[in-house]
């Protein structure tokens, strides 16, 4: 008899992008980070890295703050607990679904 | 069923997430430099307290190294991200210079301040901090920096004043010199960027 196809777990969209799972892994091991600091750790462009923070931001998953240290402003950004949440259980899922596959081989 | 492509992808996933949250957590600030700064200037207030016999030595040359501390490291940790553990060591740090300040101004308005228990206090305080902040970074050579300001420590209260002295340079130099220019030396080995990551 067949055994029944265990049920996959679905990946978050939101995190599956390679440069959004980058910059929540990084904000995971942080407690702030600047932007400058987190476009040096990924190489990105400005406008690249900005278009993805506001994704994450407008998912909940990060917080942004500004503030001005000696007359130039700096942004800088914080994982938010729905975030951390988010992160964790797209590692499970992922652990899963590979974990299933080996299964299958 | 995923194929060995879709398998290695998710695998780079795991590893990404990984390589993320590691790198984030490396990123303390460097403070290698301010170990040598404070170990010059405990040099330059030796010499000049041993010169000049004034008073105004050590808290002068003490408040100038402070200052110069929190204007550098200022400029040096703009865009560094904040850690647990950076705020954790820099806690420990700070409350050890703010005690030891208010302690020896109290002692030595006090008249109450002499050589022995001026080498005892500062050597018992550097050795709490230097040793807090191994165990947290798990660091041996700073446990070592520990003993060795605990021995300074013990030099000035069971031995002569010149012991007590010789022992105070002795630490200060393999402490704060010879320590902070390893530990400049390692931070600078240390990767910056691992990569790009392009979404």
């Amino acid at each position: 008899m067949e055994r029944p196809m265990p049920e996959l777990p679905e990946l978050n969209p939101v995190i599956h992008g390679k440069l959004r799972l980058a910059l929540l892994s990084l904000l995971a091991g942080v407690d702030e980070a600047e932007f400058t600091w987190l476009r040096a750790k990924t190489g990105s462009t400005d406008g690249n890295l900005g278009a993805q923070l506001q994704k994450l931001e407008e998912a909940g998953y990060v917080k942004v703050k500004k503030r001005f240290v000696q007359r130039k402003p700096q942004t800088l950004y914080r994982m938010t607990e729905s975030g951390r949440a988010a992160l964790a259980e797209y590692v499970r899922a992922l652990k899963q679904l590979l974990g299933a596959s080996m299964e299958m081989e | 069923m995923m194929t060995n492509a879709e398998n290695q992808e998710l695998r780079d996933r795991l590893d990404l997430i990984e390589n993320m949250i590691d790198e984030g957590r490396r990123s303390t600030e460097r403070w290698g430099w301010v170990f040598v700064l404070w170990g010059v200037a405990y040099y330059a207030a030796f010499a000049w307290s041993s010169l000049d016999r004034s008073w105004l030595a050590w808290p002068v040359t003490m408040i100038a190294a402070g200052l110069l501390t929190s204007i550098m490291a200022g400029r040096r940790t703009r865009n560094h991200p904040r850690t647990g553990i950076g705020r954790a060591i820099g806690s420990i740090w700070l409350m050890m210079g703010v005690s030891l300040f208010v302690l020896m101004i109290s002692l030595g308005f006090s008249g109450r301040l002499d050589s022995h228990l001026s080498l005892a206090i500062v050597g018992s305080m550097l050795a709490i901090a230097n040793g807090a902040s191994s165990m947290i970074l798990r660091w041996k050579i700073q446990s070592a920096c520990a003993l060795v300001w605990l021995g300074a420590a013990e030099a000035g209260c069971f031995g002569t004043e010149t012991q007590g002295v010789i022992a105070f340079l002795v630490a200060t130099f393999f402490c704060q010199i010879v320590f902070g220019i390893y530990a400049m030396m390692r931070e600078s080995r240390r990767p910056q960027v691992h990569g790009e990551t392009h979404a």
